[in-house]
């Protein structure tokens, strides 16, 4: 069987139920306001949103760079506080998840199923809750602010990613 | 440790023998029958202990959602019958988790399990359950059981007060197999602000050792502590070696999911999950330890070169007092995931990775548990799925020890 974590988000995350969440241990960006996977989840279904997914790791360095150089930035902040929901999944935590299909897991194996191999690992969801892309390690501010955009402006819908990035 | 030269190792695998050459997994006994839709099983928890085996008898425990809910359950069975009876219900709360087994002597066996954010514990014998026994006070999780000499030993997290706790506890067997808490102490007694995971507790002749996920120096380490039986525990020493420090951002490598066993007369094996190699995800490391863990050895590499390049996830340990031990993961270097298995070879190295065929080929085979009876058997335990998400089945194999050995 040949696995893709990009393919399989969706079967996972699209049937993502809410049953219970600890206290999230790890460290997304201060100034955010990201939610625990569940909760996200909910909020992007309810209010129609689009979703970044932000899989990271607690000490992770390369995630902590970002939240200095990239998340500390203005234009960051506003267009992804404001527009998405934002989740954050700890690859080593034990809280637990429950999926729809009544299975419950934690963040970590839910992690590993989905073989995310390296933190930051960021997944863009839609408003409709269809994964569309995944970008691993660091991103600049220019790349998060075009990924915002071509989510929010519905680019999306017509052009490849590749496509958009080159036309800037 | 092994060898990084690449020329040398090449030379070296000529003779470097496979935990096939110590043991022969000929066939798999089915554990929780066909797979049924939304019934998912897990073999999760503090040192993913889900199998132990105490006299004549082999005993496994799991959670599964079969009721709807997440419970534990166990099945336990002779060495020589063919099947495993149907399951008892070990848990009654609302939920439960990540339970844990140990032998403790004649067919007798002790479980540990989470239940409605508290830790339990209870004996099973070949008569049943005995009644369970509350270790926690506050909130807590991640609970570790071991045994040695017919002494019982808990570790467990637990958080009062806003502030995270290892907790120990002796456990005393008192009338009708109920477990009484004989001592119960914190590894530290000033409790921390930033989480501690996973405690996994050992035990042997020399003392106890305890090992788990650290995050007070702002990443995660693990730490370990030594007790002589009837002592306190010693300030807590790092276990992985590794500190990365490519940045002002880095305070090093991931390391998470720590598996301790006991092994000869006084030994400990802990292997773990450590992202040191760098973009290849986790590998797994091991360290040895003499005098309960009092001190350990070097930091030393388990996988192979093989599946150098590749992820591997949920190791889990075993160790027995005739001085054999061995550490098992999964990893999905063929594609699907598979179960791999090494253990010293007579170079006193890691041997080349072994994945029993009875656990790996189509459909994914993840999270094993081992452990090592005294005739030199391993017994192994995985989970199978025909597709990640889809529903599971347990498995378990006994690996026969070759006479040679």
């Amino acid at each position: 069987m040949q696995h893709s974590p990009f393919v399989r988000l969706p079967v996972v995350m699209a049937i993502l139920l809410t049953l219970s969440l600890d206290t999230l241990m790890a460290a997304p960006p201060d100034g955010y306001r990201f939610l625990s996977l569940t909760e996200a989840t909910q909020v992007a279904s309810r209010e129609n949103k689009p979703m970044l997914l932000y899989f990271g790791r607690y000490g992770c360095s390369t995630c902590r760079k970002m939240h200095a150089e990239v998340f500390s930035d203005e234009s960051v902040n506003a267009k992804y506080n404001n527009a998405f929901v934002l989740a954050y999944v700890d690859t080593e935590s034990g809280n637990r998840i429950r999926l729809g299909s009544g299975e419950t897991t934690t963040e970590m194996q839910f992690a590993t199923r989905n073989r995310i191999l390296g933190t930051p690992t960021f997944v863009y969801f839609s408003a409709d809750q269809k994964p569309l892309f995944k970008k691993a390690g660091f991103q600049t501010i220019a790349q998060m602010n075009l990924y915002g955009d071509y989510i929010l402006q519905n680019h999306y819908k017509s052009t490849p990613l590749q496509e958009f990035i080159a036309r800037q | 440790m092994k060898c990084n030269i690449a020329g040398l190792c090449l030379a070296l695998a000529i003779f470097q023998a496979q935990a096939a050459d110590r043991w022969i997994f000929a066939s798999r006994v089915n554990v929780s029958g066909p797979p049924l839709a939304g019934v998912f099983h897990h073999l999760d928890g503090s040192g993913r202990r889900h199998i132990a085996v105490s006299g004549k008898s082999v005993a496994v425990v799991w959670e599964d959602n079969r009721s709807g809910a997440p419970q534990i359950y166990v099945t336990l069975k002779t060495l020589a019958q063919e099947t495993f009876p149907a399951a008892l219900a070990v848990s009654s709360g609302n939920e439960a988790y990540e339970p844990a087994i140990d032998a403790i002597s004649g067919d007798r066996f002790v479980l540990a399990f989470e239940q409605d954010a508290a830790v339990f514990a209870r004996i099973l014998t070949t008569q049943g359950l005995a009644e369970p026994t509350r270790l926690s006070q506050a909130v807590a999780s991640h609970v570790s059981i071991a045994s040695f000499d017919r002494r019982v030993f808990a570790s467990w997290r637990e958080r009062e007060n806003g502030r995270w706790f290892v907790k120990i506890a002796e456990l005393r067997v008192a009338n009708v197999n109920r477990l009484v808490i004989e001592s119960l102490q914190s590894v530290e007694t000033e409790g921390l602000e930033t989480p501690v995971l996973f405690p996994v507790i050992a035990v042997n002749s020399a003392g106890l050792c305890v090992a788990w996920e650290d995050r007070r120096a702002g990443h995660t380490r693990l730490l370990f502590s030594h007790a002589g039986v009837a002592g306190t525990f010693s300030a807590p020493h790092s276990l992985n070696e590794f500190f990365s420090n490519r940045n002002e951002y880095d305070q090093g490598s991931g390391v998470t999911r720590l598996a301790l066993s006991s092994f000869g007369q006084n030994e400990i094996l802990a292997a773990w999950m450590d992202k040191r190699r760098g973009g290849s995800g986790y590998g797994i490391f091991a360290a040895l330890g003499t005098d309960a863990g009092s001190m350990f050895g070097p930091n030393e590499k388990v996988h192979g070169e093989e599946g150098d390049k590749q992820p591997h996830n949920n190791p889990a340990t075993a160790g027995n007092q005739a001085g054999d031990f061995a550490v098992a993961w999964d990893d999905f270097r063929r594609g699907d995931s598979d179960i791999w298995i090494s253990a010293y070879d007579p170079g006193l190295e890691w041997s080349l990775d072994y994945a029993p065929p009875v656990a790996s080929g189509s459909g994914e085979q993840t999270h094993p548990s081992i452990t090592l009876d005294e005739q030199h058997n391993l017994h192994l335990l995985w989970i199978q799925r025909s597709n990640p998400d889809g529903p599971s089945q347990l498995w378990y194999s006994l690996g026969q020890t070759r006479q040679e050995q």
